[in-house]
C-alpha cells in the first residue's frame, strides 16, 4: 500500500476532527460540549481524550484503508489470479499483535497518571460543597458557609471546589460536561469530586446533569452551575446563609394562627433577615448570553390556572394560610420560620433567587410556580410532591384531590415565595 | 445465483414429519434451530419496534410522543429484548443448526435437554414481553441497578417480570451451554481434532463456557434481588445499610462476558463466510482460536470498566483500566487476520461476504471507541453519555447483527435449500448499513456534546437536536431494511432458487450434505483428515506449496464422500431419537413454578403457593416422564 497515500488520509481525518473539536467548543452551539479547558480537571481529561482520538484516527485510517483496498484489488475478476492458499504468516501476526500492543502503552502511561492526578485528595482550601441527590432534585451544601439551596450552584472562579456526593434514595451522577468528568451519588456511601474553575474565567453559567438512571423523571433531574467572581461570589453566599428575607406589613386580621412577624422571622430568637438583596446571577445575561441554561419545558396540556389571580396574590395570606395549612411546611424548609424545617423537598429560603424549579426542569416565575404547586405530578412524571390544586387529579395516586388550595389561595403561596428574594 | 445452483437432490424434503405437534415434540437439533431462528427474528422485530418508539419520542426536544413512564419501559426492554431475546438465541439458532453439521455428528449429546432450552426460552420470553402490553413492563433498565429496583422504589409488579423472567432465561442458557460443551467434547467425527474444527463450532464452543461461568454471578444477583422483593431480606435494602455496588460487581461480572458471549459467535460466523468468498484458508487459524479464548478469559477480568465513575479508587480504576486495555489486542488479531484472509484471495461480493466486510468496519470502529472508555479520565466524560450508546451499538449492531445477517444470508441455503433473494438481500444491505450509520454515528456526537443516556427527553437548544433528528431518520431506514428482509426471508422459503448441498463453493463438513440436510444428517459419519475437507475433495493439490500452519492432515485425497441423495433415517437403519414434547411441559411447568411467585406482589399467598406447587409438580413430573423414557 503506497506510504503516502495513507499519511493523507490519516491528516485528512485528524483535520476533520480537530474542526470538530472546534466546533464543539463553540459556546452559544455546543454549551454542554466536553472538549474544553475551563478547569485543570477537564484539561488533564482532555488532553488525554486527544491522544485517544489521534491514535484511534490512525488505526482507524490503517484498518479501513487497508479493509478497501484488499476487497478492491482482490475481488473476483475475469482473468484475475488464482486465489493464493495461504494458511497464515507468524512474522506478520507477531508484528501486529506488537504494534496495538506498543499504541496501548502510549495510552496506558498517561492513563494511569491522570487517573492518580484526578483522584487525589483536593487541595487545602477548598470550597466544600455537599451534594445530595434526591428523585428528582439536587441539593446543595456548602456547610463552611451555612448554606442550604437547591438545583442552582455558586462557585467562585480560581478556587478549587471539593464535593461530598450522597444520595438520600437511590443511584444517581452528578456531571457538568464542561467542568470535567461525573461521579456517581451511591447509597451509604461518600464519593467526592474536585476541581478548579480557571481563574480568568468569566462569570459564566453551565448546565449540569444526573446521569445515572434513576426512575421515572431521571430525565428531568438537571442542574445549574454558575462560575462567579470571587467578590460575586461572597455577595451571593453572605445573602443565601441569611434567614429569610421576606417581611410585611401587619398580617391582614384574617389571619388564623401565627402572626406574620414569626413567619418573617422577626422573631427576636431568629436571626435578623438580610436588609440588602445579595449577587444573584442577572437573568438578563442568562436570556442574552447563556440561553442555554433557561429550560423551555412546555406546560403539560389539560394544566390550567387562571393566570389573572397572580396579581392579586396576597404573600401574607400566603404564607400563613398556604405555606403554614396547606401542607408546604410538611416537606419544605424556610431558614426563620419556625418549624418550617423538613428537609424531604427542596430548600425555600431563597426561592425568588433562583432561576429554575423542579430539578432545573421549569423556569421559576409566578406562572410557573402557580401550576407546579396546583399539581407537580402533572408538570414531572414521577414529581414525590404532592398535587396541592383542589379538584386536581393525582396521576400517581389516580385519585381526584378534594381537599387542597384553589387557585387564589395558590396565588397566595407563588406571591409568598416570589418574596422569598 | 443460478449458475452456483447444483442440480442435485433439488426437492428433497426436509423431513417426512409436519403439523404443529411435529415441531413441538421434536428432538432434531435443526428443527430446534429453525424454531430458534423464527423465535428469535420475532423478538428482533419487537426490540427493533420498541426502539422505532423510542427514536421518535427522542427526535425532537420536549417532544410528548409517548410518557416517560412508557419510555423508560420501552429502553428497559430494547435492551433486554435484544441481548437476552434476540442476539443470544439467535446465536443459539447457529449454535444448534449447524455444530452438530460442522463436526460431522448426527445431533447433539442431549436432544431433548436441547428442546426443553428452546421451550424454556420461548415461554420465558413471552413473560417477559408481554407485561409491555399491559404497561406494567419492566422500568429499571437492561441492567436493573440496586436500589432502583427494589421494593422501596419500584413497588409495582415491573421489575418482578424482570427478574424472574432473566432466571428463565439463565435456565435455558446454561442446560444449552452443558449440551453444547458435551457435543462438542464428545461427538465430533473421526479426524476431527480440536484444532481441525470449523472456526464457527471453536468460537460456539468458548461462548458456551461463558455461558456457564457467566450465568451464576447474575443467577446469585437475581436470587439475592427475588428474595428481596418477595420475602423481606435486605441484601440490597439501603435503609438497612446494604452496599449498592454488590448487586454491579455480581451483575457486571456476568454482564461483560456477556458482550462476547454477543460477539463471539458472530465472528465466528464470519470466519466461515469470507474464507468461502475469498477462496483461501483462514488466516492464522491457530492464532484465531487462541484470540478468541483469550478474548473469552480476559472477558472475565474487566467488568468494573463498566463502574469507573462509582469511586472505586485510583488502583482498582488503573487496574481495570489496563485489563480492558490488553482486551484490545486479541480482537485486534483477529481484525488483522480477517483482511488478511482476503488478501491475494478471489473475493466474490455475495450478500453474505457484504455482511462480513461490514461486521470488518464496523466492529472496528466500536473497538476504538472501546479503547476509549478503557481509559478512566476520559470514560467519565463518556460513561452514561449518548457517546457510550454509539460504541455498543457499533459493537453489537455493527459486530453481532451484521455477523448474524451474514450468516443468515449464508446458511439460509443450507436450511432451507433455497437461496434469499440476492436482489433483495442487497437492498436489504445497503439500507441496513446505512441506516445504521446514520442511526449511531450522531450519538458519538451527541454524546460529547454533554446528552445523558436514559432520558425521555431533552430540552431545546443543548445542540443535541441534528444529531438526534439524524439517529430517528436513520432508525426508519432500519425499519424499512429490515422490512426488505423479513419480505425475502418469508418469500425465498417456496420462492428462492434451489440452492444444492455445496452452493458457494465452501469447504467445511455441513456443505458435503443435501440442502436441508436429512433427519439423520450424515449417512455415513465421515472421517475428516484436515480443516478443509471438502476443498481437499474437489481438488487434492488446492494448497499445495503452502505451510499449513499447525494442520497436520494427512496430504492427499480426502476420505470423504459428498452425499448427494436423502432417504428417511428408518431406511437406512439409523436410530434416530424419538420425538416427544416431554421436554416442552417440563419447561411449561417451570415457567408455571416462577410464575407463581407474581402472585406473593398481591399477598395472594395460597393462590401463589398453588401455582407454584402446581408448576413444579409439572416440572418435576415432565422430568421424570422424560428420563425414564427411551431416547431412541
Amino acid at each position: 500500500m503506497p506510504k503516502l497515500s495513507l499519511r493523507q488520509a490519516a491528516s485528512t481525518a485528524l483535520t476533520a476532527v480537530a474542526l470538530l473539536a472546534l466546533s464543539g467548543c463553540g459556546f452559544t452551539e455546543y454549551p454542554n460540549s466536553t472538549f474544553n479547558h475551563h478547569t485543570d480537571f477537564n484539561t488533564a481529561i482532555d488532553a488525554l481524550f486527544q491522544r485517544l482520538i489521534f491514535w484511534g484516527t490512525i488505526v482507524f485510517v490503517v484498518v479501513e484503508a487497508g479493509l478497501v483496498y484488499t476487497i478492491i484489488k482482490y475481488r473476483k475478476r475475469p482473468g484475475g489470479p488464482k486465489p493464493r492458499p495461504i494458511h497464515g504468516n507468524a512474522a506478520l501476526e507477531i508484528t501486529w499483535t506488537v504494534i496495538p500492543a506498543l499504541i496501548l502503552v502510549l495510552i496506558a502511561i498517561p492513563t494511569v497518571k491522570t487517573i492518580f492526578q484526578t483522584q487525589a485528595d483536593a487541595p487545602a482550601g477548598a470550597l466544600k460543597v455537599q451534594v445530595i441527590g434526591h428523585q428528582w432534585w439536587w441539593e446543595f451544601r456548602y456547610p463552611e458557609l451555612g448554606i442550604v439551596t437547591a438545583n442552582e450552584l455558586y462557585v467562585p472562579v480560581g478556587r478549587t471546589v471539593e464535593f461530598e456526593l450522597t444520595t438520600r434514595d437511590v443511584l444517581h451522577s452528578f456531571w457538568i460536561p464542561q467542568m470535567g468528568g461525573k461521579r456517581d451519588l451511591i447509597s451509604n456511601k461518600t464519593n467526592y469530586l474536585w476541581f478548579t474553575p480557571n481563574a480568568d474565567l468569566g462569570t459564566s453559567a453551565w448546565n449540569g446533569f444526573c446521569t445515572e438512571y434513576c426512575g421515572s423523571s431521571h430525565a428531568n433531574m438537571k442542574f445549574r452551575l454558575y462560575t462567579v467572581q470571587p467578590d460575586e461570589f461572597d455577595s451571593w453566599a453572605k445573602h443565601q446563609a441569611s434567614p429569610a428575607v421576606f417581611s410585611t406589613t401587619p398580617a391582614p386580621v384574617t389571619t388564623p394562627v401565627t402572626p406574620v412577624a414569626q413567619v418573617s422571622g422577626a422573631d427576636s430568637t431568629a436571626p435578623t433577615p438580610a436588609t440588602t438583596i445579595g449577587y444573584v446571577f442577572p437573568r438578563e445575561r442568562l436570556e442574552t448570553e447563556f440561553p442555554h441554561v433557561i429550560p423551555q419545558t412546555p406546560y403539560p396540556t389539560g394544566l390550567s390556572f387562571d393566570d389573572a389571580l397572580l396579581a392579586g396574590g396576597d404573600p401574607a395570606r400566603g404564607a400563613n394560610e398556604g405555606f403554614m395549612l396547606g401542607g408546604c411546611i410538611g416537606c419544605h424548609a424556610i431558614s426563620g420560620v419556625p418549624g418550617a424545617v423538613s428537609e424531604i423537598g427542596p430548600n425555600l429560603t431563597h426561592i425568588a433567587s433562583r432561576h429554575t424549579i423542579a430539578g432545573g426542569l421549569f423556569k421559576n416565575d409566578a406562572p410557573t410556580l402557580a401550576r407546579w404547586i396546583k399539581n407537580a405530578r402533572h408538570m414531572k412524571p414521577g414529581s414525590l410532591m404532592n398535587t396541592i390544586g383542589r379538584g386536581e387529579y393525582d396521576p400517581i395516586l389516580k385519585t381526584t384531590n378534594t381537599g387542597g388550595l384553589d387557585d387564589r389561595q395558590i396565588a397566595d403561596v407563588v406571591a409568598y415565595l416570589m418574596a422569598l428574594k | 445465483m443460478a449458475t452456483l445452483a447444483a442440480p442435485a437432490c433439488a426437492t428433497a424434503p426436509a423431513s417426512t414429519q409436519s403439523g404443529l405437534w411435529s415441531w413441538i415434540a421434536t428432538t432434531d437439533h435443526k428443527r430446534i434451530g429453525t424454531l430458534y431462528l423464527w423465535t428469535a427474528l420475532a423478538f428482533f422485530l419487537i426490540g427493533g419496534l420498541e426502539a422505532a418508539l423510542i427514536r421518535t419520542q427522542l427526535a425532537r426536544p420536549n417532544m410528548g410522543f409517548v410518557s416517560a413512564e412508557t419510555y423508560n419501559q420501552l429502553f428497559t426492554m430494547h435492551g433486554t429484548t435484544m441481548v437476552f431475546l434476540a442476539v443470544m438465541p439467535l446465536s443459539a439458532a447457529f449454535f444448534n443448526y449447524l455444530i452438530p453439521l460442522q463436526i460431522g455428528a448426527r445431533d447433539v449429546a442431549f436432544p431433548r435437554l436441547n428442546a426443553f432450552s428452546y421451550w424454556v426460552y420461548l415461554l420465558g420470553g413471552i413473560f417477559i414481553t408481554l407485561p409491555i402490553l399491559f404497561q406494567v413492563a419492566p422500568d429499571g433498565g437492561w441492567f436493573g441497578y440496586a436500589p432502583l429496583t427494589t421494593n422501596q422504589f419500584s413497588s409495582g409488579p415491573n421489575i418482578d417480570f424482570w427478574v424472574i423472567g432473566l432466571q428463565i432465561l439463565g435456565v435455558s442458557s446454561l442446560a444449552a451451554a452443558f449440551n453444547f460443551i458435551t457435543t462438542i467434547i464428545n461427538l465430533r467425527a473421526p479426524g476431527m481434532t480440536l484444532m481441525r474444527m470449523p472456526m464457527f463450532t471453536w468460537m460456539s464452543f468458548v461462548v458456551q463456557f461463558l455461558l456457564i461461568l457467566a450465568f451464576p454471578p447474575i443467577t446469585v444477583a437475581l436470587v439475592f434481588l427475588l428474595m428481596d422483593r418477595f420475602f423481606g431480606t435486605t441484601f440490597y435494602a439501603i435503609a438497612q445499610g446494604a452496599d449498592p455496588l454488590l448487586w454491579q460487581h455480581l451483575f457486571w461480572v456476568f454482564g461483560h462476558p456477556e458482550v462476547y458471549i454477543l460477539i463471539l459467535p458472530a465472528f465466528g460466523l464470519v470466519s466461515e463466510v469470507l474464507p468461502t468468498f475469498s477462496k483461501k484458508p483462514l488466516f492464522g487459524y491457530n492464532v484465531m482460536v487462541y484470540s478468541g479464548i483469550m478474548i473469552g478469559f480476559l472477558g472475565f477480568g474487566v467488568w468494573a470498566h463498566h463502574m469507573f465513575a462509582v469511586g472505586m479508587g485510583a488502583v482498582a480504576d488503573s487496574i481495570f483500566s489496563l485489563m480492558t486495555m490488553l482486551i484490545a489486542i486479541p480482537t485486534g488479531v483477529k481484525i488483522f487476520n480477517w483482511i488478511a484472509t482476503m488478501w491475494a484471495g478471489e473475493v466474490r461480493f455475495t450478500v453474505p461476504m457484504k455482511f462480513a466486510i461490514a461486521l470488518i468496519a464496523m466492529f472496528t470502529i466500536g473497538g476504538i471507541s472501546g479503547v476509549m472508555h478503557s481509559s478512566p479520565p476520559a470514560d467519565l466524560q463518556q460513561t452514561d453519555s449518548y457517546f457510550v450508546v454509539a460504541h455498543f451499538h457499533y459493537v453489537l449492531f455493527g459486530g453481532s447483527i451484521m455477523g448474524i445477517f451474514a450468516g443468515i444470508y449464508h446458511y439460509y441455503p443450507k436450511i432451507t435449500g433455497r437461496f434469499l433473494n440476492e436482489r433483495l438481500g442487497n437492498v436489504h444491505f445497503w439500507l441496513n448499513f446505512i441506516g445504521m450509520n446514520l442511526t449511531f454515528f450522531p450519538m458519538h456526537f451527541s454524546g460529547l456534546l454533554g446528552m445523558p443516556r436514559r432520558i425521555y427527553t431533552y430540552d431545546a437548544g443543548q445542540g443535541w437536536d441534528l444529531f438526534n433528528l439524524l439517529a430517528t431518520y436513520g432508525t426508519y431506514l432500519l425499519v424499512i431494511a429490515t422490512a426488505v428482509f423479513v419480505w425475502n426471508f418469508v418469500r425465498s422459503r417456496t420462492r428462492g432458487a434451489i440452492a444444492g448441498g455445496d452452493p458457494w463453493g465452501a469447504a467445511t463438513l455441513e456443505w458435503s450434505i443435501p440442502s436441508p440436510p436429512p433427519e439423520y444428517n450424515f449417512a455415513q459419519i465421515p472421517t475428516v483428515t484436515s480443516r478443509y475437507p471438502l476443498w481437499d475433495l474437489k481438488d487434492p493439490s488446492w494448497h499445495e506449496g503452502e505451510d499449513s500452519h499447525g494442520d497436520t492432515g494427512t496430504p492427499g485425497p480426502s476420505p470423504l464422500r459428498e452425499e448427494t441423495e436423502t432417504h428417511t433415517a428408518k431406511a437406512l437403519g439409523i436410530p434416530m431419537p424419538y420425538p416427544t414434547a416431554k421436554p416442552a411441559f417440563a419447561a411449561l411447568g417451570l415457567v408455571v413454578m416462577f410464575s407463581g411467585l407474581l402472585f406473593l406482589r398481591n399477598d395472594l399467598f395460597a393462590v401463589a403457593m398453588t401455582v407454584t406447587l402446581g408448576g413444579a409438580a409439572m416440572l418435576i413430573g415432565g422430568l421424570y416422564a422424560w428420563l425414564t423414557s427411551p431416547l431412541e
